[in-house]
């Protein structure tokens, strides 16, 4: 392995790259854009009904009068849950992201209010974070009610409160559920269209045909423009971090995981561009070719939004589709911390990545037919 | 030993055999099992002079022959301008030589080693600028210089490849901000960064203008004075009559005429043509004629004499003197390759059926 030679190239297409300012400004401004206007936007989708979970572990009458009040409301879609399920499990299994308990002591301690007026109760109101719209208009709906609930009760002051659970464990932002998502994109466009226009162009150029009349290896440039590839998977990555953490007060963990899925992803995304750059011939047709791979990928996986909010056929989609493993490995290795799900999903993404990178080390050929 | 490939003409299966020049092989197709015969040509005396030597190279896509069984060699320290117009066959041979296409079958040394085994070793030895080449825009001179410099293992010297090829005041320019002429000049000093012997031009002045191009032809001109070989493919005959010590000429994947320009001139050419202008008396042409001299007149008034050696130039010019007829002026041309060309396979170079 001719290491001077890498390292040579590295540094050329290092300062090729900063040399073409539109390249560098959509590196970093894409990135930014994405971060700063989807942020907004996808942190608002309407629905026209909402589920909600109601756990009762009170049993009474007054509870249960509290629950009609709700079901009442059409806007609401009414799930009762027993006692002795485990609210934070079920929402999960189920996928549910919002839900009420009413505790043990609910009508008992309404009924202490009588007496005492500094007794009060609250009501545990589960959600979801990353689905801020949801949230939001279910928690209005019912602090709405408990107003009316306890001007019912008592007249003036405010006997039942509500106590807000996430349900990821810690405080977390849609954006803490986006962020992960555009990382894999962002690496997702960045590799194949990079790929693709070095195979296109480089060809057109007749430099993959001087390449192959001089002393290196096709394993020596593939290697040399990884990890060229690799720094701006990194650049971009980081510039979506730096916005996020700045602007939005991003909150996540990075882990030996993370480095690992932001390597795994180039190579896999590298490779995916290398299979199709084999089949395009000019450039025009590359950017069409890249958009046709890119554009629905990025809807299907999961980028922007739960794949939970998509019907039942595009959820299965998802799971062929390489960017789906990506982003849920990054959401659980930055946001969820769950261990077994990010080995899991990063497993699938270094088999995708091993088995695409291959084919396309495989298909590329310098030598004209 | 020498291996050569050929096509069943049963099922079409390309079937490999082995055997010495001079020798007939027999072979069997291990698909159909139809018995046939290779023959291998008696190869023609290795001279250790000879830079590249090509036998019986070819080269099918389908049922279309693109190179038919062409041999040639190319001496060491000589421009070799192989000449043809677009689709001949130019640069499927010169990138069968520089491996990057397979051929179908034939043989291919490059300074005495075969390129199936040993292209690797050659590498080193050899320069190339493909065709239709572009450099990363985004370098400079130098920068693209001191890259492909760094490829290999034998380096030349950068300055003195900047200063042979003109190009110091451009080194801190990028490579997309050059003209046209400047580019092609760059892709020649890339293709001398690792001081080879052999350099292979692939239509290397295509596309430039008149200025462009003859500031190329004065940067190949200098690679022969630097005793480098130059394989030059063109469709250019000006070139090749300005550049090369030796010409092949290749039509529909065949050679049809191989010599030096002089060869070449003496073999297929009219001889030149001795033009005499404005020349109104009628007797002239009798005269001449007379003195077994080939004559006709033109329509606007001028005497073609047909002129088989230089000497003859100066008698057609003392009749005319001795015989008091008058005249504008005299024009000489000579042969050229276009006129070579025409009459060898009754087409212009630039491809128009006559």
């Amino acid at each position: 392995m001719n290491m001077k030679f890498i390292l040579a190239d590295l540094r050329s297409s290092l300062k090729q790259w900063l040399r073409s300012k539109g390249t560098v400004f959509w590196t970093i401004l894409f990135p930014v854009l994405l971060i700063m206007i989807f942020g907004s936007i996808f942190s608002g989708t309407g629905e026209v009904e909402y589920d909600l979970v109601i756990q009762d572990l009170d049993d009474s009458e007054l509870s249960e009068s509290y629950i009609n009040i709700l079901e009442n409301i059409s806007l609401l879609k009414i799930t009762i849950v027993d006692a002795d399920t485990d609210l934070s499990e079920y929402l999960q299994e189920e996928s549910k992201s919002v839900a009420i308990q009413i505790p043990e002591d609910f009508s008992e301690t309404l009924q202490q209010s009588y007496v005492d007026e500094n007794v009060s109760v609250n009501i545990s109101f589960f959600y979801d974070p990353s689905e801020q719209t949801t949230t939001s208009v279910i928690r209005n709906i019912i602090t709405s009610t408990l107003y009316e609930y306890n001007m019912g009760l008592t007249g003036s002051k405010s006997v039942i409160g509500l106590d807000d659970v996430s349900t990821l464990g810690e405080e977390f932002n849609f954006i803490d559920f986006f962020v992960p998502g555009m990382i894999g994109f962002t690496i997702m466009t960045s590799m194949i269209y990079g790929s693709i226009e070095r195979n296109t162009k480089y060809r057109k150029d007749g430099i993959l045909r001087k390449l192959l009349t001089m002393p290196v290896t096709r394993a020596e440039w593939i290697l040399s423009k990884m990890l060229f590839m690799l720094v701006l998977s990194f650049i971009s990555t980081f510039v979506i971090l730096f916005f996020g953490i700045l602007v939005w007060g991003l909150s996540i963990k990075i882990s030996i995981f993370f480095f690992i899925l932001v390597i795994a992803t180039s190579f896999l995304f590298s490779g995916m561009g290398m299979i199709i750059g084999r089949f395009v011939k000019d450039e025009e047709t590359a950017d069409m070719a890249g958009g046709a791979i890119t554009f629905p990928m990025m809807f299907l996986a999961g980028t922007f939004f739960p794949l939970a909010q998509m019907p039942e056929f595009l959820q299965n989609v998802a799971q062929v589709l390489p960017l789906y493993y990506v982003n849920e490995g990054l959401r659980n290795a930055m946001i969820y911390d769950d261990f077994g799900k990010t080995i899991y999903f990063t497993a699938f993404v270094l088999v995708f990545a091993l088995v695409f990178f291959l084919i396309g080390v495989f298909l590329t050929k310098w030598k004209e037919d | 030993m020498i291996e050569k490939k050929v096509q069943c003409p049963k099922c079409g299966k390309i079937i490999t055999a082995s055997g010495n020049p001079g020798e007939v092989v027999k072979v069997t197709c291990p698909t159909c099992h139809t018995l046939g015969k290779v023959v291998f040509k008696t190869h023609a005396v290795v001279s250790s002079d000879d830079a590249i030597e090509v036998h019986d190279l070819r080269k099918e896509y389908g049922d279309l022959v693109a190179v038919n069984d062409i041999s040639f060699s190319v001496k060491k320290g000589e421009v070799f301008a192989f000449l043809g117009p677009n689709g001949a066959g130019k640069t499927t041979t010169v990138e069968m030589i520089e491996s990057i296409r397979v051929p179908t079958a034939g043989d291919i040394k490059i300074l005495g080693k075969d390129i199936r085994t040993s292209f690797n070793d050659v590498k080193e030895r050899i320069g190339i600028l493909p065709q239709e080449f572009h450099s990363f825009e985004r370098l400079t001179v130098r920068e693209t210089l001191d890259y492909f410099s760094q490829l290999y293992s034998n380096h030349a010297d950068i300055d003195g490849i900047i200063d042979a090829m003109d190009l110091k005041s451009e080194e801190k320019k990028l490579y997309k901000d050059l003209s046209g002429g400047l580019k092609q000049r760059v892709g020649v000093a890339i293709s001398l960064v690792n001081d080879p012997g052999i350099v292979f031009l692939d239509e290397p002045t295509t596309g430039l203008d008149p200025k462009a191009r003859r500031e190329v032809w004065q940067v190949i001109a200098g690679l022969r004075d630097k005793g480098k070989t130059v394989f030059l493919t063109t469709h250019y005959m000006e070139e090749a009559e300005y550049l090369a010590d030796h010409i092949a000429i290749i039509h529909k994947g065949k050679i049809i005429a191989e010599g030096s320009l002089e060869e070449l001139i003496n073999k297929h050419g009219a001889g030149s043509i001795l033009r005499v202008k404005d020349c109104q008396s009628k007797a002239a042409i009798d005269i001449l004629r007379e003195q077994g001299f080939d004559v006709k007149r033109e329509g606007n008034g001028d005497i073609a004499v047909k002129i088989a050696f230089k000497e003859k130039v100066l008698d057609v010019l003392s009749i005319l003197k001795h015989e008091c007829i008058e005249y504008g002026s005299i024009d000489i041309r000579r042969s050229n390759l276009e006129e070579i060309f025409l009459k060898l396979t009754g087409a212009r170079l630039s491809g128009d059926a006559i």
